[in-house]
């Protein structure tokens, strides 16, 4: 355990590495990432298995002294942080390896992984941090390494538009997180979470404070996670490579927000008020983003509205007080969001496209990669005995036991949602004939197939880690951390799981009714309700809202002080040249060349002067 | 001796001093001007005398200085006057109204 | 007594003779000495650091001899007024003089572009790094106004003839406005000099916190505190004083450039920390607020320009601006965090815009051009130099693991605990920055790649060196910033001692 900090080095090590050499390494700048994160993942699974069931680890040294106040920096091992120390490791080494098939022949391939190594080290650390100024660090870093992926086919405009918006749209919700920890650090005096929790067990700060203090702190969570209304550059980043897709923009990164609400969970207990918010924004953006994904005609669109729609149920579990079961849909979401983002690579890099209408007829060709899909959506659309119907039951239960019935009815319907179009996207993919011919389409390669295997079995298995059946080992293992939670051992009504079980089959239902079966016309909605059908397709025109007020504002309003200052200021300063240059040559004309008039001239000053002394009585005094 | 009192000094070199500045100032001719600005430095070295012998620390300071002025505006009369003659050679005038070459 | 101080700064006079002694004609052998020039104070500065008591608080290494003493009449006997020839260094003091002479070495490494009349260039150049070091060595009001005027004269040379198109306007508005700046700074210093007697920083701080000090009294010293500010308002610069400081921005060379906003600019925030704030902290806190929405609208209206403009040294030229901004936060903040913070971030960005000039002047050199409109897809053409430009953007922008980031959490963090509504509207400014940097530096690094480009010219090994030296130091200090910290944390106990009476 005392070597916890090599995780995060390691992949540190091989993003210097290949930055230097990589250029002179070329393809094998992949073994250099895999083996680090290969050795990340096994100190990682060492960690955990050490921390089991034991107490936390921390250890730590002086950074920057603030006054009598050192800030410090180090490392802590919780139940909560190994538990995520092992899916980022994990995630990112099975990422590595179906990158280097899936990236071959790119360019600028020892960069891709290098930027692989930078993030990864970077969420590791968010993952490590013992204070929050280091995780405001990190979290500032995996949004780097975010940024950097994103853009990665740096020619492309719309890779680099979805870049930018991608690092401006979080740093709006970092600038929160920002005030948030200043805020708390004047109010607590510290970083540190332990001392936090402290003070606030002590009630050492004012209610009023904690609220604000929490909801400010959740802005950072929103824009880092693409919860309402900080969402729209997540689905955006799907312009990054896929691999990219999966480990950021599915399993990690966009899940910190999470972990960010989980770590800082006792604060957000405390005031009632952060809750109602944490759970409503989470409700709301479940069923908000569902509902796009029905729409949507790009894979990697669906999967993203998808991502976001799943990051709201995790905040609406922690929002109820379900801090288990966030905790738990954060992992199996992890497995089987990356098995469904790695399974559409596999997809797109066969057929060449992303348009699932000009996709079809793939389940003979793709014979793998085509059932570990059916896996992943099994496990997101809450199939029974698959890893997601055991996470979202729990979330289910949390938001019924917390009484806000209005958001139980949300996240039922979001769940009903979920499976509708994650099998809309199954059965337009493939079932059916092909629509169009792609020339040959091949399975992909081993490096490829391996990780998505891996990812299809946790995808099943994870869920059993917390089942009402066979016991709560999650449950049990997280309460040893630093977070003291309600133990949710009381289960809900039995009809929950059922009706989840329904809901869940009814979509699944209508989908292969739909596509599968094609019984039901595809269209009735566009037919019967086109408006409502455009303004779902076209994302409820949030994109468009922002271009229109804050992005045309903020230039808008620029152009009036650049105006400002080219005129104004400028003016100003061009008025008073013109003024001495006036005055100047109205100075001249006194000057003829005469000397005995200069010199009249200068006596009359010199008398002045002297004038003005001898009224004042001498000078300086 | 010692009954005329310090300020009889200085109101003679005040007189001289005007004097000699509404000359430098007024006069048409470059000579007289030249002779004026000589009147104001004579000016100047009546008040160091009278203060090396009347001020409030007596001593030869003033004096000594008044002889270095004495010697320096001999050498600027000089100077003055040879420079007056040039000009007089070029524009066949000493007449200080038309000498406004400084304008151009 | 050491002459160590004295030697530092006279050094770059050996460099300046040395070039007056070679044909004007031999342009390698006139930049090697240039740079050689540059170097040796660097090697000193490096001594002088090294030797340098770190943790002992006070003037170190400090030197003095009469120069110049007086009676007043008036006073008649007793009071000897004397301007002594004092140099010295604290811990604040010692770092700038640091950064000078690194950010000399690496500006005369960018000189390389110069095209001629390299022989005045270069004597210019070291006279004005004699005047940067002397400004930060001098330890009296007299010589710190001397070393002031010194920088002047050849930053006014340096721009109006080795600048671009429009560049005699552009000197000729440096001359004036810092001429203005000047003038008040004279008045300021010699009405103090009447009233105290004194011009010596440590005697003059002295007096000035006896109270009731004759002729010292409240409206004095306010104004005077006023006066410093516009004076070094000018300097660093405040809003809106700060049209001079964009059209030297955009017309003069950028190596002058890596100078002028790598030091020129600090001695502003220098001065306003050593006087305004060291000798008037009761004033200045009468102020603060004042300062503090001074240095939010610095932060926001360089911001919101640079989002518009089209040139990319004017985007920096703003940036410059909004990051002015918060130096005055941090100092309005008046606590520890604040003004270790403004102190982070005259050297912080000090090195970031060196090091985004310094490329500037190395696209510059290739494209001819530094309009945004001629840039796309630079990532292809030449990976180095928009690698490091994308590094040194992310570094303006405040990126954690950069030195930028540690100044702004620093100035921020003290101005929420005293001012917290202006610092959440200041923190508008934090979504901004990464607004404006990142619309620069991708539409320069990203995009389709022009065919123009000429590919395979990238950073040479020359060109290296600055760039990789500067982005160093600006992760060394983001990652440990313990390390600067130091030397400064005696220097602000001796401020916030002051602060508390």
């Amino acid at each position: 355990m005392q070597n916890a900090w090599l995780i995060p080095l390691l992949p540190l090590l091989s993003f210097i590495l290949l930055l230097l050499f990589g250029k002179k390494l070329k393809e094998a700048s992949a073994y250099a990432g895999i083996g680090a994160t290969l050795l990340s993942l096994m100190l990682a699974a060492a960690v955990m298995l050490g921390q089991w069931g034991g107490e936390s680890y921390k250890a730590e040294g002086v950074w920057l002294s603030i006054g009598k106040h050192a800030v410090t920096m180090g490392y802590e091992i919780n139940p909560l942080n190994a538990l995520m120390l092992v899916i980022v490791t994990l995630v990112s080494f099975l990422v590595h390896v179906y990158s280097k098939s899936y990236m071959r022949g790119d360019d600028r391939f020892h960069v891709f992984f290098a930027y692989l190594g930078l993030f990864t080290f970077a969420m590791l650390g968010l993952v490590l941090s013992p204070n929050l100024l280091q995780v405001y660090m990190f979290w500032e870093l995996v949004g780097l390494g975010s940024f950097l992926l994103i853009g990665y086919y740096y020619f492309k405009p719309e890779a680099k538009a979805a870049a930018k918006k991608a690092f401006i749209m979080t740093r709006i919700g970092d600038v929160g997180l920002f005030i948030g920890i200043i805020l708390l650090y004047w109010q607590a005096g510290s970083f540190e979470y332990d001392e936090i929790f402290k003070a606030i067990a002590d009630g050492t700060i004012s209610s009023d404070m904690i609220t604000l203090i929490a909801i400010l702190i959740f802005v950072g969570a929103v824009g880092k996670s693409g919860q309402l209304p900080l969402h729209t550059w997540l689905p955006d980043a799907m312009e990054g490579p896929t691999p990219v897709s999966a480990l950021i923009h599915a399993a990690t990164m966009v899940a910190a927000g999470v972990y960010l609400v989980a770590a800082m969970y006792p604060l957000f207990e405390a005031s009632s008020a952060a809750m109602t918010t944490v759970a409503v924004v989470g409700g709301i953006t479940a069923i908000f983003a569902a509902s796009i994904g029905l729409m949507q005609k790009d894979i990697k669109r669906v999967l993203a509205y998808s991502t976001v729609s799943q990051l709201g149920y995790m905040m609406l579990a922690l929002g109820s007080g379900g801090y288990t079961a966030g905790v738990f849909h954060l992992m199996t979401h992890a497995f089987f969001k990356a098995l469904l983002f790695l399974a559409a690579g596999s997809v797109i890099h066969a057929v060449h496209t992303q348009n699932i209408e000009e996709m079809g007829g793939l389940w003979r060709k793709l014979k793998i990669t085509a059932p570990l899909f059916l896996i992943g959506a099994l496990s997101i659309s809450g199939f029974p005995l698959f890893s997601g119907f055991f996470s979202k039951d729990e979330i289910l239960m949390a938001t019924y036991g917390d009484g806000r019935y209005g958001l139980f009815v949300l996240a039922v319907l979001a769940a009903f949602f979920t499976a509708f179009y994650m099998f809309r996207l199954f059965f337009m993919v493939f079932a059916g004939s092909p629509s169009q011919e792609h020339g040959k389409v091949g399975e992909s390669d081993g490096p490829m197939i391996l990780p998505m295997a891996v990812l299809g079995v946790l995808a099943v298995l994870a869920g059993y880690l917390n089942t009402p059946w066979f016991g709560t080992f999650l449950a049990d293992y997280l309460s040893h951390g630093p977070v003291r939670f309600a133990a949710e051992g009381e289960h809900g009504p039995i009809w929950i799981p059922i009706l989840a079980t329904a809901v869940s089959l009814a979509g699944i239902l209508l989908a292969y009714l739909m596509y599968g079966k094609k019984k039901l016309s595809r269209n009735w909605l566009s037919r019967s309700l086109p408006s409502l059908s455009t303004i779902v397709y076209r994302k409820y025109y949030v994109d468009e809202a922002y271009d229109a007020t804050v992005v045309r504002g903020t230039t808008g309003f620029s152009c009036l002080w650049s105006y400002v200052d080219r005129y104004l200021v400028e003016g100003a300063v061009n008025g008073t040249v013109s003024l001495i240059q006036w005055l100047g040559k109205r100075g001249s004309y006194m000057y003829d060349g005469q000397v005995q008039r200069i010199g009249a001239v200068a006596v009359a000053g010199l008398v002045i002067i002297l004038l003005f002394f001898a009224a004042a009585g001498g000078y300086f005094s | 001796m010692n009954s005329i009192p310090l300020s009889v000094y200085l109101v003679l070199a005040l007189i001289l001093f005007c004097i000699g500045l509404f000359g430098a100032l007024t006069k048409r001719n470059a000579v007289i001007v030249l002779i004026s600005i000589e009147l104001m430095l004579n000016a100047v070295n009546i008040n160091l005398v009278a203060f090396a012998k009347y001020g409030a620390k007596p001593g030869l300071t003033g004096q000594i200085f008044s002889l270095f002025t004495i010697t320096v505006a001999a050498a600027e009369a000089a100077v003055g006057l040879a420079i007056l003659m040039a000009l007089y050679r070029n524009r066949k005038t000493v007449n200080v109204d038309e000498m406004d070459i400084m304008k151009r | 007594m050491s002459h160590l101080i004295s030697i530092l700064v006279f050094s770059p006079l050996a460099g300046i003779l040395a070039l007056s002694l070679l044909s004007s004609k031999n342009e390698r052998a006139l930049k090697l000495a240039g740079l050689l020039g540059a170097l040796l104070p660097m090697l000193i500065a490096v001594i002088a650091a090294a030797s340098f008591e770190r943790s002992a608080s006070g003037i170190q290494l400090a030197e003095q001899v009469n120069w110049i003493s007086y009676k007043m009449l008036k006073t008649g006997d007793a009071a000897y007024f004397s301007i002594r020839y004092e140099v010295g260094a604290n811990g604040l003091s010692i770092v700038l003089m640091l950064l000078t002479a690194v950010i000399s070495v690496l500006a005369a490494v960018g000189s390389w572009t110069v095209k001629r009349d390299w022989k005045s260039y270069f004597i210019f150049f070291l006279i004005l790094e004699l005047g940067m070091l002397g400004v930060f060595a001098a330890q009296n009001l007299f010589l710190f106004f001397i070393f002031f005027e010194i920088t002047l004269i050849p930053m006014f040379f340096l721009i109006g003839r080795w600048g671009y198109a429009d560049r005699e306007k552009a000197a000729y508005s440096f001359l004036i406005y810092n001429g203005i700046g000047s003038a008040i700074l004279l008045i300021v210093f010699v009405a103090l000099f009447m009233r105290a007697g004194t011009l010596n920083y440590g005697e003059l701080a002295k007096i000035l916190s006896t109270n009731g000090y004759p002729g010292l009294g409240s409206t004095f010293r306010m104004s005077v505190l006023i006066a410093l500010l516009v004076a070094f308002g000018i300097k660093l610069p405040i809003v809106p004083l700060h049209t001079w400081m964009l059209r030297v921005h955009v017309q003069a060379p950028p190596s002058i450039v890596m100078i002028h906003s790598g030091i020129l600019l600090k001695i502003g925030a220098y001065g306003l920390f050593t006087f305004g704030i060291g000798f008037f902290p009761a004033e200045f806190k009468q102020l603060a607020v004042w300062i503090a929405v001074l240095g939010v609208i610095n932060l926001l209206f360089g911001a919101f320009l640079a989002i518009v403009q089209t040139d990319l040294k004017k985007v920096l030229a703003y940036s410059s601006v909004s990051h002015m901004g918060i130096v005055l936060i941090g100092f309005a903040a008046m606590n520890e965090a604040g003004l270790k913070g403004a102190i982070f971030q005259l050297i912080s960005h000090g090195l970031i815009s060196a090091l985004l000039f310094f490329l500037i002047g190395v696209l510059y050199e290739r494209t001819g051009s530094s309009d945004l409109k001629d840039y796309s897809g630079l990532a292809g053409a030449m990976p180095v130099t928009a690698g490091v430009l994308l590094a040194g953007g992310l570094a303006s922008l405040g990126l954690p693991g950069m030195s930028g980031f540690i100044s702004e959490f620093l100035a921020f963090l003290g101005l929420f605990k005293v001012m917290p509504v202006i610092a959440a509207v200041g923190t508008l400014g934090i979504v901004l920055t990464a607004v404006y940097v990142l619309r620069a530096v991708l539409s320069v690094t990203f995009g389709p790649t022009r065919e123009s480009y000429p590919v395979g010219r990238d950073m040479t090994a020359r060109e290296k060196i600055p760039a990789f030296v500067l982005l160093g130091l600006v992760l060394v200090i983001g990652i440990y910033p313990g390390m600067l910290s130091e030397p400064l944390h005696t220097v602000l106990d001796t401020i916030l001692l002051g602060l508390r009476g």
